[in-house]
């Protein structure tokens, strides 16, 4: 057991530092996914970590990866978390799916936009009728020549508003149990028959959408992977969702800790003694979740990454909802006299819903993990 | 590059949990405080944990010990918690560390290593830290020939324990000195480094400590949860109960997480480093242990609080163990005082 950091990965942190140092001027103080220019600027800064090669480093060099080990994705999430700069953007997930499923004409054609980050995408998995019990869900898609008809509702879809792709889970076999019936399709949200409508947050933010298709025609050469699929590739998916480098969960804890330690230390703080301890509790929380992903993402078996990302999500969100408490007493009365505090407080009641709840990765972490009997 | 115990480490715990499940073996609860064993051990089982090098694992070679790094000593000590070992093998082992760095002479060191003097360390009255003046308790001291002042190199003779909740270890207070006495074992004021790096290496352990507890309780309840039926199923296939395991899973791999890196950095890292590694693994581990510790009671209902049924006694070391070198919050005050006090 050996925590030493070897020294071509010390190299790399040394040129991602440089890198940053000239160019974190240019990063967005938060990422923003409002339909804004914040939106605009968060784009550019995105595009300018690809291209400078720091964006889906641990995916296939032919596709636009650098090959490198998963352990890398976390330190470009500590790396940034350090230049004050917004964590990486959060595709590992979809750029999963398509490397190990798809198509190599299908990667060849998706993956260099989204890893160069000048295409968008947005995830298509929930239904109004289907959030948990995702397996339930009806958006259909019915194969007709040289393509899928789709039918259907999507909602919840973050980015779905300016997405160029989407990739979207349907059912395609009708007369298959529920886990065996879907698909996984990418789909051009240019085509006709989508329609988008923006929803608001409880932020006030507007990043989500809902998404109805109405018709829409998509090649079936946009099929990933085989019929029938979709689940599977959908939970690979969220394994990878789940992680917490790969979403750069631990690159934003970091980045919000840092701000909150240097507001802190800032001359004129009202912090007190008390405050001052709960902020190195949290502190704490956030270097054990470093070390735990350190640990986790060196062990991961790129072929299986299995339900590990579970535990690793219920220890991010527990942090994380940890920390925003404390936050919320550190801003004192402009917690409830401004907006931005309170924002950011219930972004972290998000963190335990989406991608998959709380709910459902202790069912995943007792039975997989624990072999605890189902219900 | 995986981060994870070699053959060789696993080896080494797998034995270290093998002796220990034996000597915890015949240890004895009872049914209440009067029958409860002292955690005693016998002459042979001593002889037991001397002769597989347990005392002098780390102690350097030319002090009769064996070098290991602090990733073996905590292997070893989550093991001796894992059974809740009822002998004084942690105290020996931060008393002979503690005693080594202040240049102890390598005849006590080594009979230390052997067996044949027992050593404890000296705590403040709260048991936050190593005791700097006469005011002072023997922790993990059950059968300790003495315990060393390191300030004055002063060897005091121990009392009749002093009671207290951990059942397994026990607590004496320091004779009142006979005129002529104490004895000198001879030790020499060590460097800011040093200190910082015996700090570390004793907060690792007790993470260490935790961390075997936490996992026993948990493990323990995680098995009740798959036998016991109610309602005609067993108990964990009820949501309720299931989230209490899953939730106390992921405790024990965050704290496991913890305890390899600060274990890890006692030896691998500058010591400012190290101890700042340490303090947050040990602040992390008493809080985690705690709630594990009370959410095994709470899985096993009735039986969870009675005194027969082990679960009470994991409660008390995870309580005892995040009290001794400082609970959570002392951690997490110093931590503050060093992150936000103007320099």
């Amino acid at each position: 057991m050996d925590f030493t950091e070897p020294p071509e990965v010390t190299r790399f942190r040394a040129e991602l530092r440089d890198w940053l140092a000239r160019e974190a001027s240019a990063a967005p103080g938060r990422a923003s996914y409002e339909p804004d220019e914040g939106l605009a600027r968060t784009q550019l800064w995105y595009r300018a970590l690809a291209q400078a090669g720091y964006v889906g480093v641990s995916l296939p060099v032919e596709y636009g990866g650098r090959g490198l080990p998963d352990s890398y994705e976390a330190v470009i999430n500590e790396e940034l978390a350090a230049a004050q700069a917004p964590p990486p953007p959060p595709i590992g997930h979809i750029a999963h799916a398509i490397a190990d499923f798809a198509s190599d004409e299908l990667k060849r054609r998706t993956l260099p936009g989204l890893l160069g980050c000048t295409a968008s995408w947005c995830q298509g998995f929930s239904e109004p009728g289907a959030g948990s019990d995702l397996a339930s869900l009806t958006t259909s898609a019915v194969h007709q020549g040289d393509a899928f008809v789709v039918n259907g509702q999507k909602i919840w879809t973050s980015g779905a508003m300016w997405a160029r792709w989407c990739l979207l889970l349907v059912r395609t076999e009708t007369d298959q149990p529920k886990h065996r019936g879907l698909s996984m399709l990418v789909v051009d949200m240019a085509s006709p028959g989508i329609d988008r409508r923006e929803i608001t947050l409880a932020t006030g933010n507007r990043e989500f959408a809902e998404v109805f298709f109405d018709g829409v025609q998509v090649p079936r050469a946009n099929l990933v992977g085989q019929r029938g699929q979709g689940w599977q590739i959908a939970m690979h998916m969220l394994t990878y969702e789940r992680g917490p480098a790969d979403m750069g969960w631990v690159g934003r804890l970091g980045h919000v800790l840092g701000t909150a330690v240097d507001t802190v230390r800032s001359a004129g703080s009202q912090a007190d003694e008390q405050l001052r301890r709960r902020l190195a509790s949290s502190m704490v929380d956030v270097q054990v979740l470093q070390w735990h992903v350190t640990r986790s993402l060196a062990n991961r078996n790129p072929a299986a990454p299995g339900s590990g990302g579970s535990l690793d999500k219920l220890l991010a969100t527990r942090v994380e909802q940890r920390l925003h408490h404390v936050l919320a007493d550190l801003a004192d009365a402009a917690f409830v006299l401004e907006d931005r505090p309170f924002a950011d407080y219930v972004w972290s009641r998000a963190q335990s819903v989406y991608g998959g709840t709380q709910q459902i990765q202790r069912r995943i972490v007792a039975q997989r993990l624990l072999g605890l009997p189902r219900g | 590059v995986t981060i994870d115990l070699d053959a060789e480490q696993r080896a080494f715990r797998d034995a270290c949990g093998k002796l220990a499940a034996d000597l915890a073996g015949s240890w004895r609860l009872g049914r209440g405080p009067d029958e409860v064993a002292p955690p005693q051990p016998s002459a042979p089982d001593w002889s037991r944990m001397a002769d597989i090098g347990w005392f002098g694992l780390r102690l350097r070679e030319e002090n009769g010990g064996a070098g290991a790094d602090a990733v073996y000593t905590g292997l070893l000590v989550e093991e001796l918690a894992r059974h809740a070992l009822p002998a004084p093998v942690l105290g020996t082992l931060i008393a002979a560390e503690q005693l080594q760095a202040h240049g102890a002479a390598p005849e006590l060191l080594g009979s230390i290593a052997a067996g044949s003097v027992r050593v404890a360390p000296l705590l403040r009255p709260d048991l936050s830290w190593f005791a700097a003046g006469p005011d002072a308790l023997a922790w993990d001291s059950a059968d300790a020939d003495f315990a060393v002042s390191v300030g004055d190199g002063a060897a005091h003779l121990l009392g009749e324990p002093v009671g207290g909740i951990d059942l397994t270890r026990s607590i004496r207070p320091p004779l009142p000195e006979p005129p002529g006495s104490p004895q000198e074992v001879g030790c020499r004021p060590i460097s800011a480094a040093d200190q910082d790096r015996l700090a570390a290496f004793a907060l690792a352990m007790l993470t260490a400590d935790l961390l075997g507890t936490m996992e026993a309780a948990h493990a323990a309840a995680v098995d009740y949860a798959r036998t016991r039926t109610q309602f005609g199923v067993p108990i964990g296939s009820f949501e309720a109960i299931a989230d209490l395991a899953a939730d106390g899973l992921v405790l024990v791999e965050a704290t496991r997480s913890a305890m390899w890196y600060a274990t890890w950095s006692v030896d691998a890292l500058a010591p400012p480093d190290a101890l700042r590694a340490a303090r947050m693994a040990k602040a992390f581990a008493s809080r985690a242990a705690v709630e594990v510790c009370e959410g095994a009671v709470q899985i096993f209902g009735g039986i969870g609080f009675t005194w027969e049924f082990p679960a009470h006694v994991w409660l008390r070391r995870a309580h005892a163990s995040r009290r001794v070198f400082g609970d959570e919050h002392r951690q997490e005050s110093l931590l503050a005082a060093q992150t936000f006090e103007v320099r």
